[in-house]
């Protein structure tokens, strides 16, 4: 395949879309980890899961697009809710109950989708028609509309941890635990508030996904992994970071894949990785 | 650390003595395909309780397995090599995987580490999936030998085309691979290891070299791993890397399952565990969609009712 600056530009604007919806996915995670301190491996299923709910929310019923991603969002940041109250408050104290019980959500969320939902790839509709020309150059509208939704989230959540006092309590309880209970916050409120932003996040950035590419039970594999990665580039804890990682990743899958093939794409982000701890094991934005 | 007592000998060499008569008495191709599964699979998840020793959660074992298992058919398959020597030589190939990685991964700890061993076993398996070449991509391997007939002492010539001779050598390999991990567990090494679990700045201040005993662990654990994964290979004489396959993401978080369901700080849990989960899937297998629901369930109900997992049934019962 020929290499044009138009084929760049197009793949340029796929990776950052991907990367916005990668952004969705880190951000909860990295969020749970620091205030839960848990692993969510289901994360990727609430993920599929706001897909589906949009999906019969816009085609099968016949809202529109926008309405359905934000219905989606507010009842997937319930079910987190409960999820936390049924699953995850009994057996906080202990880490590797936490990665057992979320193993066994993700497999009774994925077969439960495969039964409900059935095998059938579907699509959500596009998130905007058309195509803008950018230096002469025709880009998709939705890819652009997926990234500027992956912005505003974050913009959102950035605004919520630094302006608010909920927000600044969350920061304080992630930075350090002991001394946040002890100025009387409350850790399993703070639990609850971060399993419903990471859950809503997860449902947006399904919505994103199922319209730019497919919805199948297996779908929320892909962006967990991605998730993780962007963790472990951008350094726990910080938001910053998964956004750099997120769209650095987005880039990366985007790119690489076109340029030199899938052997070498899958390879990549190993090395960066590798290459990352051995210069700063902390990840680029973390702290120590 | 434990003194093995009398009954544990018992309880071992009972066991044992019952592992081998199950075939025998089962009769049942059907069943000993499944339990050589099983049995393969118990390996996988003791090999990565040794990583636990150091108080650190793999969720890439698989990764490691693939590994042993592509290595050890292809030096049969390309350079002819013989069942054993190929069984050993994947073991290396995935130890010396291991060992290279091991020196950047485990400067990391806890949640990093766990999340770094996932990807990389995901990256092996796409690799994998996209070396046509070498690995058959997408189609995998197909035709893998099984191990030549042997000429034993007593036994005379045994050929292992069978499903039950198959089974006694998955059945020795795992005896002998457990013997070696249970007798470092309580080993020099192993005080080495809960040293740098417990304090491990202590331990680098009092001259354990803390990174190299890790990458010990680690290659060892790797070691195993790539075994299993070459028992796999030549018993079902064909591979493949599909997303759904053993070698998938749901199958390296599901041995942390196995580990932790079974009970992660007693030796018999992996064995236990395993067992238990992959009996119980089987069992449920004709209720198709349901299966892996009710798996899933199970797991999660047995680790909320016992957070020390199924071996603490029996000190609830002594307790009683």
């Amino acid at each position: 395949m020929e290499i044009t600056f138009a084929l760049i530009m197009q793949t340029v604007a796929n990776g950052l879309s991907l990367g916005g919806i990668y952004i969705t996915i880190a951000l909860g995670l990295t969020l749970l980890l620091s205030i839960m301190r848990i692993l969510q491996l289901a994360h990727g299923e609430i993920y599929m899961l706001g897909a589906y709910a949009v999906y019969y929310l816009c085609v099968t019923y016949g809202f529109n697009l926008y309405f359905s991603i934000v219905v989606s969002m507010i009842v997937l940041a319930l079910f987190g809710l409960a999820l936390e109250r049924v699953l995850f408050r009994p057996c906080s104290s202990e880490w590797l109950s936490t990665i057992v019980v979320s193993i066994g959500l993700t497999l009774i969320l994925q077969n439960a989708a495969v039964k409900i939902f059935g095998l059938y790839e579907r699509s959500i509709p596009r998130l905007a028609e058309g195509s803008l020309a950018v230096l002469g150059i025709a880009i998709p509208k939705d890819r652009l509309v997926a990234l500027l939704i992956a912005a505003v989230l974050s913009i959102l959540l950035y605004l919520f941890l630094k302006k608010t006092r909920f927000g600044q309590a969350m920061t304080a309880s992630s930075q350090n635990p002991e001394g946040a209970r002890l100025r009387g916050i409350n850790p399993v409120f703070m639990s609850k508030l971060a399993m419903m932003i990471a859950c809503g996040l997860a449902a947006g950035g399904g919505a994103l996904g199922g319209s730019i590419l497919m919805l199948t039970p297996f779908m929320g594999t892909t962006p967990l992994m991605k998730g993780l990665t962007i963790i472990v580039i951008g350094g726990m804890g910080s938001l910053f970071g998964a956004i750099i990682g997120g769209l650095l990743l987005g880039l990366i899958d985007a790119i690489f894949p076109v340029m030199f093939g899938p052997l070498v794409a899958s390879i990549v982000p190993l090395v960066i990785v590798v290459v990352i701890i051995l210069v700063k094991p902390q990840g680029l934005f973390g702290h120590e | 650390m434990n003194r093995v007592s009398v009954s544990d000998y018992a309880i071992i060499g009972l066991t044992i003595c019952g592992a081998y008569l199950l075939a025998p008495i089962l009769n049942d191709e059907y069943w000993l395909s499944v339990l050589i599964v099983v049995l393969i699979n118990i390996l996988l998840t003791s090999s990565l309780r040794l990583i636990y020793l150091l108080d650190e959660i793999s969720l890439g074992h698989v990764g490691f397995s693939l590994l042993g298992a592509y290595s050890s058919a292809l030096f049969m398959l390309r350079l002819n090599m013989p069942f054993w020597g190929a069984l050993i030589a994947g073991g290396l190939f995935s130890a010396v995987a291991a060992s290279l990685l091991g020196y950047p991964f485990l400067k990391l700890k806890g949640i990093y580490f766990s999340i770094l061993t996932f990807m990389t076993a995901e990256i092996f398996r796409l690799v994998t999936y996209n070396w046509t070449s070498l690995t058959g991509g997408q189609f995998g391997l197909s035709n893998v030998p099984g191990p030549a007939p042997l000429n034993l002492p007593v036994l005379g010539v045994v050929s292992f085309d069978s499903m039950h001779n198959y089974y006694f050598l998955t059945l020795t390999v795992l005896i002998v691979s457990l013997l070696i991990i249970y007798s470092l567990e309580h080993s020099h090494v192993s005080m080495k290891w809960r040293a740098i679990r417990d304090a491990d700045k202590l331990a680098a201040s009092v001259g354990v070299n803390v990174i190299g005993y890790k990458i010990v662990n680690f290659a060892i654990a790797s070691f195993f791993a790539g075994i299993a994964g070459a028992l796999f290979a030549h018993y079902q004489g064909a591979l493949s890397v599909d997303p759904t396959s053993r070698f998938g993401p749901m199958m390296s978080l599901f041995l942390v399952v196995y580990m932790v369901v079974g009970g992660k700080d007693h030796l018999w849990g992996p064995i236990i565990g395993t067992a238990a989960l992959d009996l119980f899937s089987e069992i449920a297998r004709p209720l198709s969609e349901y299966r892996y629901m009710l798996v899933g369930s199970f797991a999660i109900i047995t680790i909320l009712s016992l957070p020390e997992g199924l071996v603490g049934i029996r000190r609830l019962l002594s307790h009683k």
